[in-house]
């Protein structure tokens, strides 16, 4: 028999795609331990770390951020199928913001199908795309230029529109915008 | 001054009397803040020598509740072809519950009785093991009784929605506090297995 007949069934991996930026990335190379756009398979048994220090799979090179800033933590949810995924703010100096809420040390949350992590100057944009296989899940990294809160124009206490994306679906204009009363 | 250590006084038990399989068991472990591995593998922080165990079987997760002091705990399976029973609950691969302040867990026969006692330190937690030589958990044999005769207090309530753990385990001896997990732990599906794990 050959290898292909005896392999097992493959499976679609659930991919994690966080789109990351941080102003000072360009002069100091903070995300250049990463290798932007390939993705990497990981086993979903594995705490993922984000942070300054070796330990973490994902570094940063700055001195600002913290040794183990947040983890990445899988799970399966009993009445589901498919991977989720916990975040976990691991710095005791600085608070981590997913969409609205603030996370200190040590607290922890589901991570929503899409959201803005944040810490400090850094952005995460997040979005999970579903996969059938429950050992390994994939990471990928796009690099973006642009702060993502403007690109995005990120305004998560508000609905997802009836398109249902952000991206697509600029709010621009429909915001009630801040101003002193002499500025008619 | 150096904050008090939150402490999981840990009881184990194993039916089959090998004096091998606790052998790796330290008496007192102080952990980081890192979830504690249990499993047969050198990675994992309990090692327990047991061939059905898995290299890493199950971990043990210390976080803080949002506004709280004190350091939670939960519970996750990691085993892809072992289970783990959790006060009730069977969890499966990469399922995971809270745990309360006592919790009855068994795993690959082994029976595990976890005691939290909070501490102020979210530096690090330290674990007391205790070997038993006699059964912490053990299931009510069923017995023969006609139609009309009483029905059991721990069985589980009917129709859908969180269960009572069931009479599959219970702490061994009256003096026990109550897990009361089963309040604790929301979930939503039915305890179908009717076996420790």
């Amino acid at each position: 028999m050959s290898s292909f007949e005896d392999a097992d069934t493959e499976e679609t991996l659930t991919c994690l795609q966080m789109t990351v930026y941080h102003p000072g990335h360009q002069q100091n190379g903070i995300f250049q331990s990463r290798r932007f756009f390939s993705r990497e398979k990981l086993p979903s048994s594995e705490v993922v770390k984000f942070g300054r220090n070796s330990i973490c799979q994902y570094t940063f090179q700055d001195k600002h951020a913290s040794r183990v800033q947040f983890s990445l933590h899988l799970f399966k949810k009993f009445d589901s199928s498919v991977l989720s995924f916990e975040i976990k703010n691991m710095s005791k100096k600085t608070s981590l913001i997913v969409d609205n809420q603030e996370l200190g040390y040590l607290n922890k949350m589901d991570l929503p199908p899409k959201c803005m992590v944040r810490f400090g100057d850094y952005q995460f944009l997040i979005e999970k795309e579903d996969g059938e296989s429950l050992e390994f899940f994939e990471i990928q990294f796009i690099l973006s230029t642009r702060s993502l809160l403007q690109e995005n124009n990120w305004l998560p206490q508000k609905p997802i529109p009836e398109c249902g994306n952000y991206l697509s679906c600029s709010t621009q204009g429909n915001s009630p915008i801040e101003m002193g009363e002499n500025e008619w | 001054m150096e904050r008090p250590h939150t402490v999981l006084r840990v009881s184990l038990h194993h039916p089959v009397p090998d004096p091998t399989t606790f052998t790796l068991v330290p008496p007192r472990l102080q952990h980081d803040i890192s979830p504690l591995l249990v499993g047969r593998g050198p990675e994992a922080h309990l090692r327990l020598q047991l061939p059905h165990l898995s290299r890493r079987h199950l971990s043990l997760e210390p976080y803080l509740e949002k506004g709280g002091s004190l350091l939670t705990f939960s519970l996750k399976a990691l085993s892809r072809k072992g289970c783990v029973w959790v006060n009730g609950l069977t969890l499966r691969f990469l399922e995971q519950v809270p745990l309360s302040v006592v919790n009855r867990v068994a795993f690959s026969g082994v029976q595990m009785v976890v005691r939290i006692e909070g501490g102020t330190s979210l530096e690090a937690f330290v674990c007391f093991f205790h070997l038993s030589p006699s059964p912490l958990i053990y299931r009510l044999q069923a017995e023969e009784t006609d139609e009309w005769e009483g029905v059991p207090q721990e069985q589980p309530p009917p129709g859908p929605g969180p269960q009572a753990p069931g009479p599959l385990g219970f702490l061994h001896g009256p003096s026990q506090p109550s897990p009361g997990g089963a309040t604790e732990i929301q979930l939503q599906r039915e305890p179908q297995d009717r076996e420790l794990c």
